[in-house]
Formats: structure tokens, sequence, C-alpha cells
């Protein structure tokens, strides 16, 4: 009985709320813990930005940039090594919360939340696009993902003969990604905010960063999680998605595709509610916020589960405390249904 | 308009048709009422909803514009928010078949007919006089009759459908249409739709689809109540205050769940438990599921959009502003549609499928009205989707006519009898 009140109440809860103060706290972590020496570590499935002082951690992708700075003959060697260690602590931290760490960790993905909000509040409605052709660009996040890790790889080796790769590039995405721009600014470094006029490399880099930070900006308070569509990490952690321990599930055939789901999904993922066939569903843009599930009024059509283990769930009762707003479901005899 | 020369006629068609309404309701209401050895307090509030009609006043404020809808795909949400009375018109009585027969083809669905005939003749529930009807293109037959609307001096309002729901071209095309209907609304209501009224209207609605889920758990839970009596709660929807409507079924839901917990149920175990969906029943048109109940079955689960279909599906809202609250309703009222007008369809398989194990069905009966085409052709499909699960399946077509019961009795009952063998040997 006991246990059926419990369950009962985490399926009527409002995860969107639980998610807000998560995020909150994952926020002041990521890019405050420095100052109270915490130090999570070096290979983080999130943008924990080490150019921010405050970083409590260090973002996969830099160190990837880094490890993967090397000769064909390192890369088989012992520091190759290096690269599949520091892979496999990604992976290792990646599949705990699976692509959770987006909806409730990545200090960019809150931010973006915010400027939601911001949205919201200035009653400015989110922008229409012609969704077909937006998901297609949205491939170019794997592009990102594929060209940073042959630009490393180019820096120390010659592709088909072709003169190496300037050095000048560096960590090449993290000279355009809006992490190193915009989290320094949240401990008041604003350093990162500058055009590099030392070589036509750096010109060029340094102001490619400035232009998608202000694209972050102004994307994201137009279309909700702009930015993520583009995202690399996002590209990288959907590779081991399917191992995750966190896992999406859905039964199709409680499904009536009424399209709840997609509807309030920030990233519009249609196939939560069109796909009664996959089991696993989720998706390379899915942030695991699960909202869809707080929206599902069909009892059993979607579950989150650790393992196989059922820790929250698409209910009728839930979905009416959340979006009637009735406590009607639940008459002075309570059945647990 | 009806000119002076015909207005005696009318008159005189207006009085028999009524008293022949009354007949009708009152005959079918005392075989729901009285045949039935069960009585559920609760129910009385929905009994009182079906009165026999009297010619006089209309029971609506008369301060707000009453806005007639045809089917379920007329959100009415929008309807309330903008301070109007929503009723559907949807009319199953046989006493307005005959005033519809005047205008249509004579192979025509009775539904059309007959809801037809009762807007002519006024003879809506509570002698409704719509300011505007909403005449969603869910069927050939519907959409010729909203085009006759100078005829009947009403005014008729083109709810443009498409014809599949799953692209989402037809997703766009739709919810152009819902805000082409709420400019509309606007105009003839003469109100403002508003982010607040429009909240509330949601929220109001949902209570009472959610009074209504619980309604179909208790039902699922054990048989405590007939489907005649299922159908009854859920036709007054058609036309009943909501607030109301809810509260009376919460109440009715404590007085099932007492029930079930003193073990007091309306069947034997051995009972057998149909599912009945097709061409919807619709008050007074009652014949298909009391004579399954009468011969013996229960009705546990109605695919109808006169019920289950209209009252089960949700709005889910992701920021609460009209740019998002109207595209939201649109999408309720088209994408979990199961509606034959949709092709392809297979969501009402998969609905089907679903409800057969959550309710323990044994059996189905598929009801078709002569001339309904849609749940003709759909008919066949279903019925092999069905039989490959394992389940009997009866196909019936009938009329308004209630007369012609006499075949349709012996196929009910030997179907049921059959069933009833079945589970005696296993
Ligand atoms: S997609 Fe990228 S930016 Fe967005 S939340 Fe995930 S890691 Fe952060
Ligand atoms: S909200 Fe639930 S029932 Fe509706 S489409 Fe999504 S998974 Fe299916
Ligand atoms: S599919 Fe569900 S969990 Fe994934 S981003 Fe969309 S709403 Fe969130």
């Amino acid at each position: 009985m006991k246990k059926i009140k419990i369950i009962q109440y985490i399926n009527n809860s409002n995860v969107s709320r639980f998610r807000t103060i998560i995020q909150i706290a994952f926020f002041v972590l990521f890019v405050y813990g420095g100052y109270f020496f915490i130090n999570i570590g070096q290979n983080l499935p999130t943008f924990a930005c080490p150019y921010n002082p405050g970083s409590s951690g260090t973002c996969y992708l830099i160190s990837a940039q880094h490890n993967l700075h090397i000769t064909w003959e390192q890369l088989v060697s012992f520091r190759g090594l290096g690269f599949i260690t520091g892979l496999g602590s990604f992976v290792l931290f990646f599949i705990i919360f699976n692509k959770a760490w987006c909806g409730y960790a990545c200090p960019l993905g809150t931010i973006q939340d915010w400027i939601t909000r911001l949205r919201k509040l200035t009653l400015t409605r989110f922008s229409h696009y012609d969704e077909v052709s937006f998901k297609r660009l949205s491939k170019v996040k794997y592009v990102f993902l594929v060209l940073l890790i042959l630009i490393p790889l180019g820096m120390s080796n010659s592709f088909f003969g072709l003169p190496e790769i300037s050095d000048d590039m560096g960590a090449p995405f993290c000279q355009i990604c809006p992490g190193r721009t915009i989290l320094p600014l949240f401990s008041g470094d604003t350093s990162q905010l500058f055009i590099d006029f030392t070589t036509k490399t750096t010109m060029v880099m340094s102001s490619l960063g400035i232009l998608f930070m202000a694209l972050f900006f102004v994307g994201s308070f137009f279309k909700k999680r702009f930015f993520c569509f583009f995202c690399p990490m996002s590209a990288l952690q959907y590779l081991f998605s399917k191992i995750g321990v966190l896992r999406l599930v859905k039964d199709g055939s409680k499904c009536t595709r009424c399209g709840n789901c997609s509807r309030v999904c920030d990233v519009g993922i249609t196939a939560i509610a069109d796909d009664i066939t996959s089991k696993n569903i989720v998706k390379d843009d899915c942030m695991m916020c699960f909202k869809c599930v707080e929206a599902c009024p069909e009892k059993g059509a979607l579950d989150v589960k650790v393992f196989n283990f059922k820790i929250f769930s698409s209910t009728e009762e839930g979905f009416f405390k959340r979006y009637g707003q009735g406590d009607s479901l639940t008459s002075k005899k309570k059945k647990d249904d | 308009m009806i000119n002076a020369t015909n207005q005696d006629r009318y008159n005189r068609l207006k009085k028999t048709s009524t008293i022949h309404y009354n007949m009708e309701v009152n005959q079918v209401l005392s075989e729901i009422m009285d045949d039935f050895p069960d009585k559920i307090s609760g129910m009385e509030y929905f009994y009182n909803k079906f009165k026999p009609l009297e010619i006089g006043e209309s029971l609506y404020p008369k301060d707000k514009k009453l806005i007639a809808s045809m089917c379920i795909h007329v959100p009415i949400e929008i309807i309330h928010a903008l301070d109007a009375t929503a009723v559907r018109i949807c009319s199953g009585a046989y006493s307005a078949d005959t005033a519809g027969s005047d205008f249509l083809p004579a192979k025509t669905c009775p539904m059309v007919k007959s809801t037809l005939g009762a807007l002519y003749l006024d003879m809506l529930p509570g002698n409704a006089i719509p300011d505007l009807v909403i005449n969603p293109t869910t069927c050939d037959q519907k959409k010729k009759m909203g085009e006759m609307g100078d005829e009947i001096d009403k005014e008729f309002y083109v709810l443009e459908v498409p014809p599949s729901k799953d692209s989402e071209e037809a997703r766009q095309y739709w919810q152009r249409t819902i805000k082409k209907l709420v400019k509309k609304l606007e105009k003839c209501t003469g109100n403002r739709l508003t982010r607040g009224k429009l909240k509330k209207s949601i929220k109001t609605i949902a209570q009472a689809q959610s009074e209504y889920r619980r309604f179909m758990r208790l039902r699922k839970e054990a048989p405590v109540i007939f489907g005649k009596d299922a159908l009854l709660i859920a036709n007054a929807y058609f036309f009943d205050d909501i607030t109301c409507w809810t509260q009376n079924l919460a109440i009715l839901n404590d007085e099932l769940e007492e029930r079930i917990e003193n073990n007091l149920m309306v069947i034997k175990s051995r009972t057998p438990r149909i599912l009945l969906t097709g061409s919807p029943s619709i008050f007074p048109n009652m014949r298909t599921p009391i004579l399954i109940e009468k011969l013996g079955g229960i009705v546990v689960y109605e695919e109808f959009c006169s019920s289950s279909r209209m009252l089960s599906d949700t709005v889910a809202v992701d920021e609460w502003f009209l740019y998002d609250m109207v595209p939201a309703i649109a999408d309720r009222y088209l994408k979990p549609s199961t509606c034959p007008n949709f092709t392809p369809n297979d969501d009402r398989i998969r609905k089907i499928l679903l409800a057969m194990d959550d309710y323990k069905v044994d059996g189905v009966v598929y009801q078709t009205f002569t001339g309904c085409q849609l749940y003709d052709m759909e008919a066949r499909k279903i019925g092999k989707a069905l039989e490959e699960a394992g389940y009997p399946v009866l196909n019936v077509e009938l009329d308004y006519n209630p007369k012609d019961s006499g075949q349709l009795t012996t196929r009910l009952e030997a179907f049921l009898e059959s069933i009833k063998d079945n589970k005696r040997n296993t």
C-alpha cells in the first residue's frame, strides 16, 4: 500500500518544476563549483567549460580535441591510450544519466531554458520553421563532430599528402563554441569576448566564436533549445544512448497517437508520438526532460526506467493533475489504479 | 424561408413529429429505466435530461449565442470560451427522420436525415434554436446536407476537416481551419477570445474528461453499470451544462465505487461482455445496446463518436498563450480521432484491440446505419483484425425505424448464445 502511494505521488508530480531546480543546482555546480575546489573530472559529457575560471570540471569535447592532437604513430602507441581512457570515462559518466545530461545538467541547455522563460515574460511567441528542413539542417551537428575529430588529427598529420592544418586551429570547436564565450561571463570574466587578430586563422575562428554566441542568444530566444540542434556533444552522446542506464521507453499498443507528447516537446520530436513500434524512443535531439511523459494521458504508454525499473510513468491521474488542475480523479475513497 | 402557404403544412408536420418524438422518447426511456432490475440512483439526473419535448421556449440562457455542432471535431473549448452555449445536435430520433427525408435522397443515412429534420422542425434538445450550425466535412452526406441551410432557414458553417490526419500538411491545414473558425465565432458571438477564458474552458473540459475516464476505469474494474446507461451519460454531454454534468458524473462514480466495494454488480459473471462500435447510437436510437442487454449481454465499451471518442482525448498545452492553446486544441480534435473519414485509420483498429484486452471483451457488435458508407467500408478491415486476434464479430445493419427489430433480435440472440457456449466450455 505504502509503495503504491509513493508511486502514485511520483507519477502525479510535476517533473518540470523538479527539473528547473535540478538545473539550477547543476548550473551552480558546473559554473561556480571550481571556487569551492570541486573537481568532478576531465571528461564530462556536458559543457563544463575550463575557460570559465569557476568551472568544476572539463567538458569532454576539449579533452577529446587535445587527445587527438597527435600523430598517427602516437595514436596507436601509449598516447592513443589517453584517447581511449578519455572516451571511456566520458561514456561512463554519460550512461548514468543518458541524455538527461542535456535536460538536467548542461549549463548551456539551462541558459537556453532561461531565455525561453524570458521570451514568455515578454509575451513573444515562438517562431515556426519548416520542420522538415530544420531537422535536415540540424544534422550539421554530426559534421561538427566529425570535424572536431579530424581537424586536431590534421594538425599533427597530413591527410592524403596535403599540408598539415595550422596549429592556430587549437581546439577548433572550442574556438567557435558559445560555451567558451558565454560561461566565463557568469564568473565575471569577459576576456573571451575578443577577436584575435594574430593570424588569419585566429581572426576567422574568433570572429566565428562571437557570431555563434550572438546566434545562440537570438536563436534560442525564438526557438526553444536552438543551439542544441547543432550541438556536437549531443551528436556524440547519441552514439552511446542505447546503452544508457536511464531510459525512455514507449509501449505503442497503449498510445493513441494523440500527439500531446510531441507538441510539448521543446525540441519538437515527432517520433515520440508517431512511432508506435520502437521501445526505446530516445532520438538524437532528445534531452530526456520527460515533459512528454507528463503530457501523456495514457497509462503506461511512456515510461522512464532505470535499467528495467520504472521510476516515472504516464498516467491518467497524473495528466489531469498537471493539465486539468482537477483532482476529481481521486474521489474520497482513493482508488489506486 | 418557409413561405406562408407552406406554414400550415410545416406546423402540422411539427406537431405530429413532436407527438411521435415524445412517444418514442417515453417508450425508450421506460425500456431503459424500468425493464432492468438495477437501480442506480446517480442515474436519475441523467434520465431526467431526456424528458419528452415540450414545444415552447428554449431552455438555454437567452443572453448567450447558441452554437450547434454536428460532430466531435468541433472544438467546444472555443465555443465556451467565447461565452456561447454549445449543443451537439446529431439526432437519433426516428420521428425527425421523415421530415429530413423531404430534402435528401432516400438512401441517405438516417442520422443525417434525422438531424436535418430535427433542425428544420426545431426539435432539438431543450428547444435549442441555433444561431450557427457548425458542420464538419466528415462525410459526404453531411457535407451536402450543409448546403440546405437556406431551405430550412439555418446558417451553416463548413468546418473543413482534412481527409487524412497523419501528414504535417493535414495538421497545418486543420490548424488554419480552426483559426478561421475562431474568427467566425468571434464575429457571431461578438466576443473576443481571451487567454484567461480559453485556459479556463480547457480546464473545465479536462475535468469532464477526467471524470469520464474515471467512470470508464470503474467499468473496466467491474460490471457495475449497463452500457445503455453509459451511453445516456455520454449523450447528455451533447447538450448539458458541462460543470453540472461533471459534478453529477462524480456523484454517480462515487456510488459505483461503493457498489464495487459491496460487490453489487448488474450482471452475473458469465454474461457475455460486448464492445459496441460503428455508426453512433444516439438517444433515442438505443435499440442495439438495449437489445444486447435485454438478451443477456452487457456492453462494456462503446467505440462511438457519441461516447468514448468524444470524451477521451485531451488537450496538452505547452505555453498557455493563445498562440499555443488554439493549435493545441486543433491537434486534440485531429490527431487522436478515430473517425472513419480519415484514411488511413489504423488507429481505430488499435484502439479497439486495446479495449478488447483492457475491458476483457468477449465479442464485438459492429453496427452500421443503412446508407452510412464510411462505417460500412471499415467494417471489413476491423472485422478481419478482430477475427485474427480471435474475437467473434457480428455485423448488424439498421435504420431508425424501430419496427424492424425482429431480425436484429434473432441475430443478436444467436451471437450472444454462441459466446455463452464458448465461455461455458472454457
Ligand atoms: S545538446 Fe549540447 S548544448 Fe544542448 S543541453 Fe545537450 S550538451 Fe548542452
Ligand atoms: S501523449 Fe501518449 S498517447 Fe499521446 S501520442 Fe504521446 S505517447 Fe501516444
Ligand atoms: S522526447 Fe520527451 S524527453 Fe525527449 S526532449 Fe522531447 S519531451 Fe523531452
